[in-house]
Formats: C-alpha cells, structure tokens, sequence
C-alpha cells in the first residue's frame, strides 16, 4: 500500500514527448548519481588532506554541501519516472479504476500547480542572487547563483515529468498511481 | 482561528492529502502551501524554495546517502549469504540451530546496512528457503526474518536515527549508540520467541546443530571478514573522534564498494549502476521528504500549531507516563501507514517540545519511536518487510508471513516497556562514551 511503487518506470509508449521528457529525467538521474559520487570523492580527499597530510580544508565542506542539494533537487525527476517517491495509494487502492484515474489525474494536477509555483518562485530566488552577485560568507565564498541554480533546474524538471505522468494516464498509457487493474 | 483548531484542520488536510497517493513530500507541500495561502497570504510562498532549500543545507545531510550508499553496495553482492553461512557454520555448536544464525546475520547486516528491508532481502534470501528445507514452519521462517529486518533502522549505522538527530537537532554520533542495546536486547526477544515456537512444534531435530568442518568454517572468512573490518574501522573513527559520521559515512560507503568490486567481482558497469541508480533513489526519495517536512514545520511554527499544542500538552496535568502511552500509540498508528522516515519529520518539531517538557530524555525518546516505526514494518496494512518477504518467497501466503510475525511484534512491545522501566538500556552506552548529555 506504501512504499516506492516497486512496479515499473513511467511509460511513455510511442508519444514523442513522453520519451523526450524521459531521455531528460534518465539524464537528470545520471547527473545527480555523479554527483552523489563526486561527493564521497571529495569527502574522502578532504579527510585525506586533513589527517594524512595535516593540512586545512578550504572548500571542500561547502561543495559537498551543494552537490548533494544538487543531487537532490536534480535527481527529483528521475525519482518520479521510476516511480520512487514513496506514497500511501490507500484511496487509490479503494476506488474503482475509472475513479482511480481521476484522482491520480487530480492528484498529478495538484503535484504540477505547487511545484509549478516552486519553480516560479525558485527562479526569482535564483535570479536574485545572480541580480546581486550574492557570496557564501565563508572563506570560499562561492557564487551563490551556481549551487541556486539547481532550485529552478531540479524543479523544472519534475515539473515537466509531473505532466508527463498527467498525459500518459490521460492518454491511458500509463496506469494511474502505476497500479494495473486487476 | 484557535491555534489548536487550526493543528486539528491541518492534521485532517494531511492524512487526506497523504491517503490521495500523492508522493509524501509533494503531499507535505501541497498541505504547507494551501495553509499559509489561506492563514498567511499568498506572499508567504515566495519563502518556500528558499526553506525548502535551507533544510538541505546541511553537513550532516551527507551521511544519508552515504550510508546509502554503503548498504545498497553490501546488498547487491552476495555478502548477506555469506554473512549468514559464516554465521551458521560459526554458531553450530550454539542451541537453537538455523534461526539463531539467521537472526545473528539479520542483527550483523544491520550494523552494515542501516535499512530494514534491504536487511531483510539480504539475509532472507538464503535463509527463509534454507529454515524451510530444514523443516522450520513456515511462519518461523518468514517471521523471523522480516522482524530480523527491522532491526536495520535501530542498530547504528541507521539512517532513521540520523533523520532524527537532524529534525531534533540531537547528536547523530549519541544516538547511534542509544541504538546498540535496545537492538541486542530485540534480538535477544526475538531469539527467544523463535527457539520457543519452534520447539513448540515438537521437532528437536530442528534445534540440534549441524556439524561443519574447520575447513568449511574458515573457507567463508575471506568474503566477510573485510566488510567486518569496516564496521570497526566506521565505528572506530566515529567515536574515537577521528572524523564527523557524516565523514566516516564516506569513507564506508567508498571501502564497501571497492570491496564489492574486489571480492564481488562487482566491475560490469551496469552492475555498478544498479548500486548507483538504487542509492540515488532512494537518498532523493528521503532528502526530498526532509526537505519538504522543513517547509512543513516553517508552516506550523508561523502558524503557532506547534507552540499551542505544547502549552497545551502542558497545562493537561496527565502523568507523564499516560501522555507517553498516548505519543506511543499515536507513533503506532502512523508507522501502520507512513514510511518511518516521514513520521519522525512531521511528529518531530511538535513531540520534542513535549517530551522534554514532561522530563524525558530525547535520545532514549529516539530509540522508542524507532521501535514504534520497526512494528509498523512488519505490520499491516503497509509492512514493507511482509511485502520484501512475500517477494522472496512468493509460495508463502501473507496470512502465514503476518502470523508469523505478529509474536515478534509482541516483542517489541515488549522491549518498549522494559526500555520505560529501565531507560538505562538506550541511555548508558552513549552517556559512557561520549559523557553525560547534561
């Protein structure tokens, strides 16, 4: 009833704007798995400079820090083509599956207007710091625009596999909530 | 509007909400955003993406995927059959035979995995078909295993815990230890629940051991011994104060998957990716729920929900142990249906001002909500376990694998009265070792 929908991936079938927005989340899912990598990478080095070679770490905190936002934010998409983001499907599990695909057409919609809203406000919160050449206060100081960036990107993107989701249980590609009727 | 009243629409919005099949954080979201709209204007989701990314930057946050990381490449090797054969081979001479063992590599893998149904996949594999070809009824079997898999959340590393210590603002490095002897202690419950039910049925030759030679014994050392070695090593730097858990975490997560790919042979890229693709969904899938449970609490907070409701709690003069009883059964009922790692998000902010209020210690506090969460594992309607169960063994019905682990269930509960009447069991271990909290 809860858990990541173990089932399969989104299908898109033969609509070339499901695939498109499919090639683009893989690719999202691919970005964000390197940089979860980078992130150990940078880690181990920074424990390395610190306790073998006994020197100080300047940048590496913080940049672990934002690639793991990064991850996170970019790797939404992907999460929801595979159907990854755990749900409790107890009122979809209920209904009948004409009524069922309402309400993950309902439930989709009302996925795409909040985060829809998140991207809007998460541009104007990108485009800020960019307006006003925002630093980190640390000794770093990294361009705050560039880790920001991901709020926009990662958002966008799940935006657009949100509808994607909306059109292909519209189209009856997919089933809703990914539970075929039995 | 009573900030009460208010707390009461929101928590009905979201179990509404939740219940709809929308995505958990997306769901979080949607409840935050449609209450300040109403409550505070729209301007107050301007702040939203900011909020939602102030709560991932963290430091700590690191160790989530890490430990992720660490487990999903343990997991997708054969070290969980090999943990539990070394186990079995090892443990021979120790009464009570094949469910021992399996409880053991259950409790081991745990301490390596730190998620519960990766722990219940790894060891369940090998070890629910090898009880059954021994002849142990099949609700012992799947019982044992599934709650063997809770365990993964309680003994440290656990990523439940971490989630946790970052909600409440609690050391990470001090709950982990809380974790050791509550988890010892649920083993030892459900070691002995086992022994009992299979003795039950009256087949003595279940309980006497199978002999194994040397040879058979230290031929299976090799494989398991490294992954061994890292568990020290994590544990060594975290509390020898070497390195942050979320530092050590990296470094774990780096060993263990080189050593997949030493012993493992895990080198076919797609294989690597596998390790990769199931870590990143899974970290995502958590870091979101955080994320989103921040702006969650940014709105009860500005709404004052969470202050009203711990003056509330406060001017009830109930005993302390009845508003215990009542968080517990309220902890129950919301692992029935939601992951544990969204209960301990949303109950978070608004059980610890009321916890400390009334005198408990929230470290111990954790390790009880982590047990409530560990039964609604393996309890209907949502138990992940029972389902990781019937997957790996589909030929046994779900009424049997829920039979089978309802009596562990029992023990649990079990474990959570004797850890009220003696806190000790959760509190001593990281008081020794890391000094008293106070």
């Amino acid at each position: 009833m809860s858990g990541h929908s173990s089932a399969s991936v989104a299908r898109t079938g033969d609509n070339p704007f499901l695939k498109l927005v499919a090639g683009l989340s893989t690719l999202a899912g691919w970005t964000s798995a390197a940089m979860i990598v980078a992130a150990v990478g940078i880690t181990c080095q920074m424990i390395f400079v610190r306790f073998v070679l006994n020197g100080s770490t300047i940048w590496q905190t913080e940049a672990v820090i934002y690639l793991v936002i990064a991850a996170t934010l970019i790797g939404l998409s992907y999460v929801q083509r595979l159907r990854g983001h755990v749900n409790v499907d107890l009122f979809p599990l209920i209904l009948k599956p004409g009524a069922r695909r309402w309400m993950a057409m309902f439930t989709l919609t009302i996925s795409s207007v909040i985060i829809g809203i998140m991207v809007f406000h998460g541009y104007e919160f990108w485009h800020l710091a960019w307006d006003r050449g925002w630093r980190s206060d640390t000794v770093w100081g990294v361009r705050l625009w560039i880790p920001y960036l991901a709020l926009p990107v990662g958002l966008g993107l799940l935006l657009l596999q949100l509808i994607a989701d909306l059109i292909a249980v519209a189209l009856r590609i997919d089933a809703p909530f990914g539970l075929e009727d039995h | 509007m009573d900030p009460l009243i208010l707390g009461a629409l929101v928590a009905v919005a979201t179990i509404l909400v939740l219940f709809s099949g929308v995505s958990v954080a997306i769901g979080l979201l949607i409840v935050s955003a449609g209450f300040l709209i109403v409550f505070d204007g729209m301007r107050s989701l301007e702040l939203m993406p900011e909020i939602l990314f102030g709560k991932l930057d963290n430091f700590a946050l690191l160790s989530i995927p890490m430990f992720i990381i660490m487990g999903a490449s343990i997991a997708s090797t054969r070290a969980g059959a090999d943990l539990y054969e070394a186990l079995e081979r090892w443990l021979t001479r120790v009464p009570g035979g094949l469910v021992i063992s399996n409880l053991g590599a259950c409790a081991l893998f745990a301490a390596m995995s730190g998620s519960s149904p990766a722990t219940c996949a790894a060891i369940g594999k090998m070890g629910i078909p090898e009880m059954r070809k021994r002849g142990y009824p099949d609700g012992v079997a799947a019982g044992s295993i599934a709650a063997g898999g809770t365990l993964g959340i309680l003994i440290p590393p656990s990523v439940t815990m971490i989630v946790y210590g970052i909600a409440t603002e609690t050391s990470i490095g001090r709950l982990f230890l809380a974790g050791v002897f509550p988890g010892l202690l649920l083993v030892t419950l459900f070691m002995a629940w086992s022994l009992y039910s299979t003795w039950k049925v009256g087949d003595r030759a279940l309980l006497s051991p199978v002999t194994y030679s040397w040879k058979q014994r230290l031929e299976v050392l090799p494989r398991v011994l490294p992954f061994l070695l890292i568990i020290v090593g994590v544990l060594y730097a975290m509390y020898g104060g070497i390195a942050t858990p979320s530092e050590t975490a990296a470094v774990g997560a780096l060993l263990c998957l080189v050593i997949a790919m030493i012993i493992y042979k895990l080198w076919n890229p797609k294989d690597l990716w596998v390790v990769l693709r199931d870590s990143t969904k899974e970290s995502v899938m958590i870091l979101f729920i955080i994320a989103a449970a921040g702006v969650f609490s940014y709105m009860l907070s500005s709404l004052f929900i969470t202050q009203s409701i711990a003056e509330w709690i406060g001017t009830l003069e109930v005993n302390r142990w009845v508003l215990m009883a009542v968080i517990n059964v309220f902890l129950l009922v919301a692992g029935f249906f939601l992951p544990p790692v969204a209960v301990i998000l949303m109950a978070a902010p608004i059980l610890l001002p009321i916890i400390t209020t009334a005198g408990f210690d929230p470290i111990w506090f954790a390790v009880i909500l982590t047990i409530n969460m560990e039964i609604g594992l393996i309890s209907p309607p949502v138990g992940l376990n029972l389902y990781v169960i019937n997957g790996i063994a589909p030929d046994i019905p779900l009424k049997t694998i829920l039979k089978g682990s309802l009596p562990f269930v029992g023990c649990m509960v079990l474990a959570i009265i004797l850890l009220c009447l003696f806190p000790g069991i959760a509190t001593w271990l990281p008081n020794m070792v890391m000094g008293s909290a106070i």
